[in-house]
C-alpha cells in the first residue's frame, strides 16, 4: 500500500506541477503571480472541448491540445494588452499586476458561469481503461500522461531558456528590463514571448485537467491554490523548483489523507508554506526573488 | 484636466449604460407579466389588470458552485408563474417574479433576501435547492412574515434540531435529505444485500452531510457495519487517497452525496482504486454524471425525484433543453416548478395572497395533495413543514446505454 500510496501522490503532484509551472514562467520574468492563469486553464478547456465537439468522430487527442495551446497564446496576449500592457508602461508598482491579474480571473471564470453555467461537459476518453497494472501498482493512464507531459515541457522549458538565445535574453530581462534594452534586447517583446509561453502552457493545461476531471467554469481557479502553494515552495520563478515542489506536495497530501483525513491537510500545507516564507523565502531551489506579491 | 475631464465623462456614460440596464432587469416582470396579458387575450386582461400584481422573489444561485442545479431550478419557477399568470393568475392578480442569484453563498443570500422584501416588497419567496443559504433565513422569514417555499433538503432548514418544532415560515416541497437517504439504505440493505457500507462526502457540503449522516443511522439501526466515512473539503479536487482507503476495506457498497462535480470524481477515483462494489448516490447522480464519469458505470444505483420520461416533468425538461440549450434533462426544473406550484396552492385558499401571515398558515395547516409534475402528491405535514411520508422517490440506475432508469418508486411509509 505505502508504494501504491506513492505513485498515487507522484500522479496527484504532476497536475499541480503542471500549473505551478505556469505560474512560475510568468513569475520568473515579471515577478508577479499571475492568478488570471486559473481563469486561462477554464477557457482553454472549454475551447477545446468545443473544438472536438465540432468534428462527428473527435480528432486526435493531441490535434486538441495544440488547439487548445493556441487559444491559450491568443487569450494570454489579449489579456497581456488588456490589463498588463499599461502597467509595464508605467512602470506601476507588482501590487497593481496583483490585484490585475485577480480581477482577470474572476472576470474569466464570471464571463464561462454566464455563458456555460449551465451545464458540465465531459472530454471523450482518450484510453480504454483509466488505469494500468505494472508489478501489482496501480498507475492512472491519465495522471502519467500528465506526468510525462509536464516533464517534457520542464524540460524543453529548460532548454530553451538556458541554452538559446531566447532563453538568454528572457534571463536579462528577468534580471533587469531596462538594461538589457540598452545592451540591445527588445524586452517589450520577451515579455511577451513569455505570455505567449504560459498561454500556451495553460492550453494545455486545461485540455489535460478537462480531460481528467470534467470541464466547469472554476475547473482552473480550482486547482489555483495547490500550485499557488507549489510554486511559493518551489521557489516562485523556479520551473525546476515548481515542479518539485508539486511532486512533494502531491506526495504528502496522498499520505496525511490517508492517515489523518482530509480536514488535516490545509492546516498542514499551508503550514509548510509558512516555514518555507520564514526559514527558507527562496524555496527549494534556493534562488531568491525579490518581488513576491 | 482633459484627462480628468475625458474620465468624468467615461464615468458618467457608463453610469448611464449601468442605470439603463439596471432599469430594464428591474422592469423584467413587468414585461413578462404584459407578455403573458397580451398571449392569453381571453378577456381576463380586464380583470388582471384591476388588482395590484403579486410579488414572488426567487433566490436561486444561478452563477455559483451549485448554478448547475440553480439555473434549472429558476427556469422551472419562472416557467410556472408564466403558466400560472396565462391562467388567470391568483384570482386575477398576476404573479411578478423578481429573480435574485445568491451563489451558493449565506452572506449574499441575506442579501438578497433584504433586498427583495425591503425593497421590492415581495410576500414570499421560492428558496434554492441550497441548505447553507436557506438556514440563514430561518429567522428573518419570521420577522418579516414571508414564507420561504423551496428544496433546501437539510431538515435543519424546516425544524428546529434541539426541539424538533416547525420554522414557522419555512417550507419544503420535495422529501428531505434524511428521507431520501432512508430510503436509499432500506433499499440497499433489503434489495441489494448490502451488509457493510462506507461513505465518501464532502462534510463542509450541507447537502452532503444531511443525506450522509442518516444514511449512517439507518445502516447501524439494521444490524449493518460502517467500515469507513471518509471525508473531503471544497478545496480538494481529488480524493484518491479516501478511495484506495476504502478500497482496501472492500465494504458491500459506498455511499456518494455531493454536489454532480465531486460525485463525478469520487465515482472515478472509487473504481481507479479497484473498488469493484456497489456504489449508491445522491439525487445528484443524474445526467451529466453518465457523460462525465471515465469509468464505465456499473453496479450504481441512486435516489431520483422524479421518472424524467414520463407525465409532465417531461413535458418541462423538454421546453427547458429547447429555451436555454441544455444539454440534458434536470429534476431541478420539477423542483423550482414544484415550489411555485405549492406556494400557489396556499395563495388561491387565501383571502389576500399577498398576506405572508395569511399564506403560512395556509402551507402550514392546508397544503393538500398538490400535483407535483413528477406524478406525485404534496401534502405539507404541519408539524414538520416538509411533505409527508407518502411522498416516495425513485431509486434509479443506468442501464447499458448510460440511459437513467427508474427501478422502483419507494416511500417511507411502505
Amino acid at each position: 500500500m505505502s508504494v501504491q500510496l506513492l505513485v498515487s501522490g507522484i500522479s496527484l503532484g504532476a497536475v499541480y506541477a503542471l500549473i505551478a509551472v505556469g505560474f512560475a514562467i510568468v513569475f520568473s520574468i515579471l515577478k508577479f503571480s499571475n492568478f488570471a492563469h486559473g481563469g486561462m486553464i477554464s477557457a482553454c478547456a472549454f475551447m477545446g472541448f468545443f473544438f472536438q465537439r465540432m468534428f462527428s468522430s473527435p480528432p486526435p487527442f493531441l490535434i486538441t491540445v495544440l488547439f487548445s495551446a493556441l487559444c491559450g497564446v491568443v487569450l494570454s496576449l489579449l489579456i497581456d494588452t488588456a490589463a498588463y500592457r499599461r502597467i509595464r508602461a508605467k512602470q506601476a508598482p507588482n501590487i497593481y499586476y496583483f490585484l490585475a491579474s485577480i480581477t482577470v480571473a474572476i472576470l474569466i471564470e464570471q464571463v464561462l458561469t454566464v455563458f456555460f453555467g449551465k451545464n458540465l461537459y465531459g472530454y471523450p476518453n482518450i484510453f480504454k481503461s483509466t488505469t494500468f497494472t505494472i508489478g501489482g501498482i496501480r498507475f492512472s493512464s491519465m495522471d502519467t500522461l500528465i506526468l510525462i507531459i509536464s516533464l517534457v515541457i520542464l524540460s524543453v522549458l529548460i532548454y530553451v531558456i538556458n541554452r538559446t538565445r531566447i532563453g538568454l535574453a528572457i534571463r536579462a530581462v528577468a534580471i533587469n528590463p531596462a538594461t538589457s534594452r540598452l545592451m540591445g534586447i527588445n524586452s517589450d517583446r520577451t515579455i511577451l514571448l513569455v505570455f505567449v509561453i504560459a498561454g500556451a502552457l495553460a492550453g494545455v493545461s486545461g485540455v489535460l485537467l478537462g480531460a481528467k476531471y470534467s470541464v466547469y467554469p472554476t475547473l482552473g481557479s480550482s486547482m489555483m491554490m495547490k500550485g499557488f502553494l507549489a510554486s511559493v515552495i518551489g521557489g516562485l520563478g523556479s520551473l525546476g523548483g515548481a515542479i518539485a515542489a508539486a511532486i512533494a506536495l502531491g506526495m504528502i497530501e496522498i499520505i496525511l489523507t490517508y492517515f489523518f483525513g482530509a480536514l488535516s491537510i490545509p492546516v498542514f500545507l499551508f503550514g509548510i508554506m509558512l516555514v518555507f516564507l520564514a526559514v527558507r523565502p527562496e524555496g527549494i531551489s534556493g534562488k531568491f526573488a525579490k518581488d513576491k506579491v | 484636466m482633459k484627462k480628468t475631464l475625458t474620465l468624468c465623462l467615461i464615468t458618467m456614460v457608463l453610469s448611464i449604460s449601468i442605470m439603463g440596464c439596471a432599469g430594464e432587469k428591474d422592469a423584467g416582470p413587468e414585461k413578462q407579466q404584459n407578455g403573458t396579458e397580451g398571449s392569453v387575450a381571453d378577456g381576463k386582461e380586464e380583470n388582471a389588470g384591476s388588482e395590484e400584481p403579486i410579488r414572488v422573489g426567487c433566490i436561486q444561485d444561478t452563477s455559483g458552485g451549485a448554478s448547475l442545479a440553480g439555473q434549472p431550478n429558476q427556469w422551472g419557477a419562472e416557467y410556472a408563474v408564466k403558466v400560472i399568470n396565462e391562467n388567470g393568475g391568483i384570482h386575477g392578480r398576476m404573479i411578478e417574479l423578481y429573480s435574485r442569484d445568491c451563489q451558493n453563498d449565506a452572506e449574499v443570500g441575506v442579501t438578497c433576501y433584504r433586498e427583495l422584501v425591503d425593497e421590492v416588497g415581495v410576500c414570499a419567496i421560492i428558496g434554492p435547492p441550497l441548505s447553507n443559504p436557506a438556514s440563514a433565513w430561518v429567522e428573518l422569514s419570521e420577522e418579516d412574515q414571508i414564507p420561504i417555499v423551496g428544496h433546501f433538503m437539510d431538515e435543519v432548514c424546516t425544524t428546529d434540531p434541539d426541539t424538533g418544532e416547525a420554522y414557522p415560515y419555512m417550507f419544503l416541497a420535495e422529501p428531505s435529505c434524511s428521507v431520501q437517504s432512508r430510503i436509499l439504505a432500506s433499499y440497499a440493505m433489503e434489495n441489494l444485500d448490502v451488509k457493510s457500507v462506507a461513505t465518501l462526502f464532502n462534510s463542509s457540503n450541507a447537502y452532503a452531510a444531511a443525506h450522509e449522516a442518516p444514511f449512517i443511522d439507518y445502516i447501524e439501526s439494521n444490524g449493518g457495519q460502517v467500515l469507513a466515512r471518509e471525508t473531503f473539503t471544497w478545496t480538494d479536487t481529488d480524493y484518491t487517497a479516501q478511495a484506495q482507503k476504502i478500497a482496501s476495506l472492500n465494504p458491500d457498497a459506498v455511499l456518494l452525496c455531493d454536489y454532480c462535480n465531486q460525485m463525478v470524481t469520487s465515482y472515478d477515483n472509487l473504481r481507479d482504486a479497484g473498488y469493484k462494489g456497489i456504489i449508491l448516490g445522491a439525487n445528484t447522480m443524474y445526467p451529466p454524471f453518465n457523460e462525465l464519469v471515465k469509468n464505465d458505470i456499473e453496479e450504481c444505483y441512486f435516489v431520483q425525484n422524479y421518472d424524467l420520461n414520463n407525465g409532465k416533468i417531461a413535458e418541462l425538461v423538454g421546453i427547458q433543453q429547447k429555451e436555454t440549450g441544455t444539454d440534458y434533462p434536470t429534476s431541478n426544473v420539477g423542483f423550482g416548478w414544484d415550489a411555485v406550484q405549492v406556494l400557489a396552492n396556499a395563495m388561491m385558499q387565501a383571502s389576500d395572497p399577498a398576506n405572508g401571515q395569511e399564506v403560512r398558515d395556509i402551507l402550514e395547516a392546508d397544503t393538500r395533495e398538490v400535483e407535483s409534475c413528477g406524478g406525485s402528491k404534496i401534502t405539507i405535514d404541519p408539524a414538520t413543514h416538509r411533505p409527508t411520508l407518502d411522498m416516495g422517490i425513485y431509486i434509479a440506475t443506468y442501464d447499458e446505454n448510460k440511459q437513467v432508469k427508474c427501478l422502483e418508486y419507494i416511500t417511507l411509509e411502505q
